[in-house]
């Protein structure tokens, strides 16, 4: 566990935003399995140290970029449960007004340019908004969030090389959870990750991805540089996805044992060790984060039963959204 | 509070699960997280974990059973007893959503009973338009008595209850069209205490709740448009097939009444345009032009008939289906051996009405063309000259422009002359034309269907 | 009135705008000290220097993302895709991210960004980069398509499509560059949406977009000789379509040709004879013919180029056979 200043606040609310992604996301897969919620999610349970150590560095003018995996980026930027469960039950008071859904899901006002459905899509959109903040004279960095599957996409490397040539402040989070899809990342990865961007002059590190408070510290020396101008960055996060590719991906052991699963739950899972170490450096007591748990399961579970209940949207927006005023 | 277990969606495709083995016994201890039944889905075998902790109870799927996803199996109670005994646990979890019906039923809170469907009652019909009711919601009914009234293509007939005992439920109100097939009623042995009555678009509405249906499915509250709009005009036919014209210049004959047939038997050049309407304009006078033509040709058959049947038929319909107008149902009856949609002039005493008569040719949906006898807006299909209780008995006109069906009548019956020529109408046209109408004069309940 | 070229409209109509507004900025291959291979854009690096006239690497997609980022954030991105051949290559950037964001955000983000690009064949460019593709875009909900037809309305279109709120692709037909054309001096914009019709007339309308716009009114001549009056409409944008004004016309003629440089097959002129034929169809006193491309990759030779595209003399047959009330053959 890296050693940083102690930081009650700090700390309590990353541990709660961890807590309530993990809570959000048991949510979602309730709602998948009882068939009350259309369509597939993928599940961010296991990752909720890096959206969280990273967005806990990020101030709202900040932006992100997000993924088909995408719920824990959405909780660490900020976005409230019963809007998330609206969308994700297609429910007219979503963020997207029903009409993202899982993949698309993202509170815009506090700086998610939007989850992003398509591998690697998102990239430009994120260093677009860097060459914006840089052409404009703000300080604001942007974060693309993207798996290891990504790194594929020729599309990095082209935006990875105006980044470095322009020095923009984007700082390149790649979430390397072990697996492209169904498939290991070993197999369609060639060489190192982190070289891919040292390729270009892009400073690389790669980091335990369920250590939240190191990803927290990291992020938060890098975004401070990016806003200087020494930008871009590019992080590497070892972490590992509980459920399967998404929902539906349920019989995977041709492709990861249960063995390895189970020791990443057991041995490494964020959530935990950050426990501990609370207790442990007394900043909080069992009993409280036994009672920060319970309040958030009970927020879950009222904004599941509020989406539920909520309305669709009007057929008449059907067509509305299409073209911006 | 008690925690449904529900049959999960496991794989991309899957809509059922096998319970291949329970791994908890009702009444055992739970803790979440504890493999709680063992499912066969999509070729693999797994554990499905409790989601709280408790009590399993009211185990209603045994080994061995396929369980469509969703479906509630079991429960997680806060004690081994609560709940333990047949019935099946509520269907929705904690919230106040309402309580959803078991998956594979499709009726929710109905009584439970006999349904009377929507009969098949014509040969292309797929739906039939529920007229009224005969009988209200709780009433005592016997196997004979008419239920209720439906309309579909071709008439209104009365759908008997088909069996003893009390009108549990009325599923659709009247004036909603209802498949065939659909339930529009229940009929049970017992008088209930509180009867239903609702409209099919309700049904519809509340359905997709009940099965928590993804897709915000507009629902059909308010039924189909039981009336058509649109008054078909007849389309120019062509002597031997179908005319080539442009959409523009059949548009113009049609409002200007202009007869393309005629523009086609002068032999001028297809397709027309509209400058070719101005060659019709100048051909010779019609009437003069089209008896010369047809008078050499006329075709003349006659009916006879022992008993005219309309008078006591268009009473019925006046009594029981408010069609006043004797003409429109004249008309219809004429039409309905026309190819549709057609027009009918009816005339008597020097005045001629036009009617529209839609495809389907329900008698309630014949319509006049025009309020106002003088005008006649296009060329109608068929006139039907109305001679009854006058002293002509026969009649030899020769040809006219269009096909006439004379109707006299004297102490024997009625007699029915058609005179067409034959480009206006073949000879077996003609024949089962004449045919049918005269069995529908004599007896036209009887024909209805 | 003056008289400017093509390429000198354009270039007034950015430099304007971002005189106008500092969020505008201009990024592309070779669009600064070189101004574009076609020099549309020279002299406005000298103006707005490096910050707002970025030279990009050769990288499609990736600069087309970047404006798609930039423009979701604050600023209003023209981009320029040097041949609208490249636009396969931005598909993703485009059709995926673009179109789509204000929608999927269920109005909260918008991309008020312009992607300028060219078409038109007859350049002796072969068959990757004479294509015309604008019915590729024209078909995906959430982008507008701006095919200006002279000088004027690409200054007019240009202007209105930097302040829009939503992605517009604009395709200049690159063999008029050089083309001259009145355009006022002072300021002034075209709506997207609204035709304009460029020569009034009674027995059949022309449709034609951007190049197509000369094809026709040569035609529209040729036919004047015989006694035929053509009325030739330029819709301007095909997305959004002045349906409006195209159906007042055919309503009134009662007969149609559409004529775009794209394909024949699945294209433009196919969508919008389908419209007239959907809406106004009792008008119709002939068949309304769709005149495109032929359905052939671009050839190099000119013997064989010059045919696949329309000529003012085969619309003025076609025109004639239809006034005259002849069968079109389907062969």
């Amino acid at each position: 566990m890296a050693k940083t200043k102690t930081n009650t606040e700090d700390y309590l609310r990353m541990y709660r935003q961890m807590v309530r992604i993990r809570t959000f996301e048991d949510n979602a897969n309730q709602l998948y399995l009882s068939a009350k919620m259309p369509g597939l999610t993928h599940m961010y349970s296991g990752e909720e140290a890096v959206a969280v150590g990273i967005c806990e560095a990020l101030t709202d003018d900040d932006r992100i970029t997000s993924t088909h995996r995408g719920h824990g980026h959405c909780v660490a930027k900020g976005a409230e449960f019963k809007e998330m469960f609206c969308e994700l039950l297609g429910k007219e008071e979503g963020y997207c007004r029903g009409k993202g859904g899982s993949m698309h899901i993202a509170d815009q006002s506090h700086g998610n340019l939007g989850a992003n459905a398509i591998v690697g899509g998102s990239m430009g959109i994120a260093t677009g908004s860097a060459l914006r903040a840089k052409l404009q004279g703000n300080d604001d960095v942007t974060v693309c969030f993207f798996g290891d599957g990504a790194t594929a996409q020729g599309l990095m490397y082209e935006v990875m090389n105006m980044a470095a040539l322009w020095k923009l402040p984007v700082i390149y989070a790649c979430e390397n959870n072990g697996y492209s899809e169904y498939t290991k990342t070993d197999e369609i990865a060639a060489g190192s990750i982190t070289a891919r961007a040292e390729a270009f002059g892009i400073e690389a590190h790669q980091i335990d991805g369920q250590d939240v408070l190191a990803v927290n510290a990291l992020t938060r020396k890098l975004v401070d540089r990016a806003r200087k101008g020494e930008g871009p960055f590019f992080i590497e996060l070892m972490t590992y996805r509980y459920h399967g590719h998404h929902v539906g991906d349920i019989n995977r052991e041709y492709y990861r044992s249960k063995d390895e699963e189970r020791d990443w739950k057991d041995n490494r899972d964020p959530i935990v060790r950050f426990r501990a170490y609370l207790v442990e450096e007394g900043i909080a007591s069992e009993d409280e984060i036994e009672a920060m748990n319970a309040e958030i399961e009970t927020d879950a579970r009222e904004a599941v039963a509020y989406a539920e209940a909520a309305r669709y949207p009007d057929v008449s927006e059907v067509d509305m959204h299409v073209y911006a005023d | 509070m008690p925690h449904d277990v529900t049959m999960p969606q496991l794989g991309m495709a899957q809509d059922a699960g096998k319970i291949v083995a329970w791994l908890k016994a009702p009444g055992d201890p739970v803790t979440k997280g504890d493999a709680l039944f063992e499912v066969e889905t999509d070729k693999a075998t797994m554990e499905v974990e409790a989601q709280e902790g408790g009590f399993l109870t009211a185990v209603t799927a045994a080994e061995g059973e396929d369980v469509p996803v969703g479906a509630v199996i079991a429960r997680i109670s806060d004690s081994a007893e609560d709940d333990a005994g047949p019935d099946a646990p509520a269907a929705v979890t904690g919230s106040d959503t309402p309580p959803a019906s078991a998956p594979t039923s499709g009726a929710d809170d109905l009584p439970e009973g006999t349904s009377v469907t929507m009969p098949q009652l014509g040969m292309a019909q797929d739906s039939g338009l529920l007229v009224t009711w005969l009988k209200s919601p709780g009433d005592p009914v016997a196997v004979d008595d008419l239920l209720f009234e439906v309309e579909t293509d071709k008439s209104t007939m009365e759908v008997p209850a088909g069996q003893d005992g009390y009108l549990l439920a009325t599923l659709a109100e009247a004036g909603e069209e209802v498949p065939v097939g659909e339930a529009v009623a229940i009929i049970g042995d017992s008088e209930p205490e509180a009867p239903i009555a609702r409209a099919r678009g309700a049904a519809a509405a509340a359905a997709p709740k009940a099965e928590a249906d993804p897709a915000p499915a507009p629902a059909e509250t308010s039924p189909k448009p039981a009336r058509e709009q649109s008054k078909p005009a007849p389309a120019p036919r062509a002597v031997g097939g179908r005319i080539l014209a442009s959409p523009k210049a059949r548009r113009i004959a049609r409002e200007q009444g202009l007869d393309l047939n005629r523009l086609a038997k002068a032999g001028h050049p297809q397709p027309f345009h509209v400058r070719d309407l101005d060659s019709l304009r100048a051909l010779p006078d019609t009437a003069a032009g089209s008896q010369a033509g047809s008078q050499a040709a006329t075709r003349s058959l006659t009916a006879k008939v022992a008993t005219d049947g309309f008078a006591a038929f268009a009473g019925w319909a006046k009594e029981a289906h408010g069609l006043t107008d004797a003409d429109a149902l004249l008309a219809g009856l004429a039409g309905a051996n026309l190819p549709a949609p057609c027009t009918v002039a009816v005339t008597r005493l020097g005045q001629t009405r036009q009617f529209a008569v839609p495809p389907g040719r329900a008698l309630s949906r014949v319509e006049p063309v025009s309020a106002t006898p003088e005008e006649t807006p296009s060329s109608p299909d068929l006139v039907l000259r109305d001679l009854r209780g006058g002293s002509i008995r026969a009649v030899a006109m020769g040809g006219e422009d269009h096909p006439v069906l004379t109707v006299m009548s004297d102490d024997t019956g009625l007699t029915l002359t058609l005179e067409t020529s034959p480009n206006q109408m073949d000879a077996d046209a003609a024949i089962t034309l004449l045919t049918n109408f005269a069995d529908c004069m004599e007896q036209p309940l009887q024909h209805l269907l | 009135m003056r008289e400017i070229t093509l390429s000198q409209a354009v270039n007034e109509a950015i430099a304007e705008e971002m005189r106008r507004d500092p969020t505008v900025f201009l990024m592309g291959e070779d669009v600064a000290e070189a101004g574009t291979p076609f020099k549309v854009l020279s002299g406005l690096v000298e103006e707005f220097g490096t910050d707002r006239v970025l030279d990009t690497p050769i990288s499609e997609p990736g600069f087309v993302g970047l404006a798609v980022g930039a423009a979701m954030t604050g600023a209003r991105p023209i981009v320029d895709l040097m041949f609208g051949d490249f636009i396969y290559l931005v598909m993703d950037q485009l059709c995926n991210q673009a179109a789509k964001q204000h929608y999927m955000s269920g109005g909260k983000l918008t991309v008020p960004m312009v992607l300028r690009t060219n078409m038109g064949a007859t350049r002796r460019s072969a068959a990757q980069h004479s294509q015309s593709l604008q019915a590729l875009v024209a078909h995906i909900p959430g982008l507008k398509v701006a095919m200006p037809s002279s000088a004027y309305e690409a200054k007019g279109l240009m202007k209105t499509a930097i302040r829009d709120n939503n992605p517009v692709v604009i395709f200049e037909d690159k063999l008029m560059y050089q083309d001259k054309a009145p355009v006022p001096e002072e300021e002034f914009l075209i709506p997207l949406g609204e035709a304009h019709v460029k020569r009034a007339g009674d027995d059949i309308t022309l449709i034609a977009t951007s190049s197509m716009v000369q094809v026709a009114e040569k035609a529209a001549e040729m036919l004047a000789s015989d006694g035929i009056s053509a009325e030739v409409i330029d819709p301007r944008t095909i997305v959004p379509l002045d349906e409006a004004t195209l159906l007042a016309s055919v309503k009134k003629t009662s007969r149609a040709i559409v004529i775009d440089e794209g394909h024949q097959s699945y294209g433009v002129t196919a969508e919008i004879a389908s419209r007239l034929n959907e809406r106004a169809f009792y008008h119709l006193d002939a068949p309304v013919l769709r005149m495109g491309a032929m359905d052939v990759p671009v050839p190099f030779s000119p013997a064989l180029e010059d045919i696949t595209v329309p000529t003012p003399e085969g619309v003025a047959g076609n025109a004639r056979k239809l006034c005259a009330g002849e069968m079109i053959d389907a062969a």
